[in-house]
């Protein structure tokens, strides 16, 4: 496992590569200003170093404070970095022209109660420079699952369709980047395959992707790259891949009425998530078809057969170990892992954005 | 400029859906309405010979239509200036707030907008929601009395006008505040301390001799000197409306000092903006 989770070393991320950047963080500190204000002279920021590749769809996760919104701001250029530089799409986040190639949606979108979905769209599509007609905007309805709602008023939306109307706006004018906070927060299980289907598509016209979610289940179906985001830190990053696989584990499924004990003695060990489900350790394919002739002698029947992959709940929690230790000993650093309320001992940690 | 030209044009959209602006907006109308129908004037000779309010006779000297017109006209010059102004610092205190409103700011922030062009956008759009306030206003007043005693007059239109203009240098000292601090509350108390001392700083001349000479009256005419002088220019606003005579000079210097008075705090609202994180 040593070799495939990629710690990232201070000062660089470990996907810096030739390819053309979409987004590029280099030391970025940030402390919040004022005296008396909300979150004054609190760091959020304590050196992000990031390198995004153009075309990739990166997951950003992370505990509540750990920095993932004041990044995504920054950014956007919303807010300014106290030290350190951030590229986007190969520009100043100030920059109108490059803020133009950019569709964002917040967290929590603030949408006029009295405009309808239509206007609201063409405010957007005017503010960033687009001319679209009718056409375009029902359209870009229908691709939501709006166009029944095309002409009510914003005011009676539910949370899921406010949160559409957002995706909406945010996908307006085919952005190179999408940057998206919580996308599918508030929206329906189907609802969010439609979301996933949508980012698809966006992937597959070229756009890159940088999505904040807490649903992290969400994160893995979406994302090909994961940073992991602690104390105002990159903690861990890489291709989703070497972060929850291995490339000697595998999980093996056999038909029901298999010997247990044996499977048990020939390295097979019982895997959550089914009672016929085993892991099992192989070095080589050599080793691992070794011992799947030794389980098929014992009488056992191989009905499936794949990559042992961790979920990314069990990345993060082991990323943010050393974090959860010092909380435990009371020297929490913001961002530290902080376990949710009346959860058990040993309960997966509260992850919200 | 197109940006802030959208903000603007947004803003209007959301003003004609607000309760504070559909009461206006009704209220004016009723008032027209009323108006136009409950008072009957009878002109003779372009003399006022009559006037009668919901059928009864309001008893009034027999005089010229011009000069009978100067007192209503004056009148509502004064209703409309302060009550106009009170009006917009009340309704309009929260469309600061709003744009910088969490998950709004940010949107905006995020689109091809430079961050200046967003805050003249709602100064440009509130002063547009005022300017159409007082043209519908004083134009459908005075549209009914032209009508009625064929007397065709725009000075009540270039007072309500006035107003309008006072209206946005107060504007911009309140939107300012709402930058410093997200609040309606604190806009709108701007907007009420500088009406309030507006119209002290109008009358600084004669208020000043409550001061003694030397120290404590300079102080008074310093701290007065960079207000707004709402009180004369209502003055003038009526004067303007009742035909009355207006020294040009007069006008155009507390119009000017209005003028600065509100860029300067509208600069410095920007600035702020500029500098701030969301």
């Amino acid at each position: 496992m040593e070799r495939a989770i990629v710690e990232v070393p201070p000062g660089g991320s470990s996907c810096k590569s030739s390819r053309v950047l979409a987004i590029e963080a280099v030391s970025v500190r940030k402390v919040y200003r004022g005296f008396l204000g909300r979150g004054a002279g609190q760091r959020a920021l304590a050196g992000l170093d990031i390198a995004i590749p153009k075309g990739t769809a990166f997951g950003l996760i992370g505990l509540n404070g750990a920095g993932k919104t004041t990044f995504i701001k920054i950014m956007l250029g919303v807010v300014r970095p106290t030290e350190g530089s951030v590229r986007v799409l190969g520009g100043d986040p100030e920059d109108p022209k490059v803020r133009a190639r950019i569709g964002y949606l917040p967290e929590r979108l603030f949408l006029t109660n009295a405009f309808t979905p239509r206007q609201f769209l063409a405010s957007v599509a005017r503010m960033k420079g687009l001319s679209l007609g009718a056409d375009a905007i029902a359209n870009q309805l229908d691709r939501v699952g709006l166009s029944d709602a095309q002409t009510r008023k914003i005011g009676g939306f539910s949370k899921g369709m406010r949160q559409r109307l957002g995706l909406a706006g945010a996908l307006l004018g085919e952005p190179e980047l999408l940057i998206l906070d919580e996308p599918t927060d508030g929206v329906d299980p189907l609802g969010r395959a439609e979301i996933r289907k949508l980012l698809t598509e966006e992937r597959a016209r070229g756009a890159t992707l940088f999505l904040n979610s807490h649903l992290l289940s969400e994160t893995e179906r979406v994302c090909d790259r994961i940073g992991i985001l602690a104390g105002g830190r990159l903690v861990r990053e890489g291709a989703l891949l070497d972060l929850c696989g291995s490339d000697t584990a595998y999980r093996a499924r056999f038909a029901p009425g298999a010997d247990v004990a044996e499977l048990g003695r020939l390295g097979f060990r019982a895997a959550e998530g089914g009672r016929e489900d085993f892991r099992v350790e192989a070095a080589t394919p050599q080793v691992l078809n070794e011992k799947l002739d030794q389980a098929r002698r014992a009488g056992a029947l191989l009905v499936g057969l794949s990559h042992d992959l961790r979920d990314l709940e069990d990345v993060l929690a082991e990323a943010l170990a050393p974090s959860a230790a010092a909380s435990r000993e009371g020297e929490a650093p913001p961002g530290s892992l902080r376990p949710s309320g009346g959860s058990a001992p040993g309960a997966a940690p509260e992850v919200v954005s | 400029m197109k940006a802030a030209l959208t903000v603007a044009a947004d803003l209007l959209r959301e003003a004609a859906s607000r309760r504070w602006f559909l009461a206006l907006g009704i209220g004016i109308t009723t008032a027209l309405v009323v108006l136009g129908f409950a008072l009957r004037l009878e002109v003779v000779d372009g003399a006022l010979a009559a006037t009668r309010l919901f059928g009864r006779e309001v008893r009034t000297d027999i005089r010229s239509v011009e000069i009978a017109l100067r007192f209503v006209y004056r009148a509502a010059a004064y209703v409309l200036f302060y009550g106009g102004l009170v009006f917009g610092i009340v309704a309009c205190a929260d469309f600061g707030p709003s744009l910088l409103a969490p998950g709004r700011i940010e949107h905006l922030l995020s689109l091809p907008v430079r961050r200046y062009e967003l805050l003249l956008g709602t100064f440009l759009g509130v002063l547009a929601l005022s300017l159409l306030g007082a043209i519908y206003g004083a134009g459908g007043f005075t549209l009914i009395f032209a009508i009625k005693t064929g007397y065709w007059t725009l000075r009540p239109v270039a007072a309500a006008l006035l107003a309008s203009v006072t209206f946005a240098g107060i504007y911009g000292a309140m939107l300012t505040a709402a930058v410093a601090l997200r609040s309606a509350a604190l806009s709108a108390a701007v907007g009420v301390v500088l009406f309030v001392l507006g119209i002290i700083a109008g009358y600084r001349d004669r208020l000043d001799t409550f001061f003694e000479a030397g120290w404590a009256r300079e102080a008074f005419r310093g701290f007065t000197f960079v207000l707004p002088r709402v009180s004369a220019l209502a003055d003038a606003s009526a004067d303007i409306a009742a035909s009355a005579a207006v020294k040009p000079e007069v006008l155009a210097s507390q119009v000017v000092g209005l003028l600065v008075f509100g860029f300067a705090a509208l600069a410095l609202g920007i600035h702020l903006f500029e500098q701030k994180d969301f």
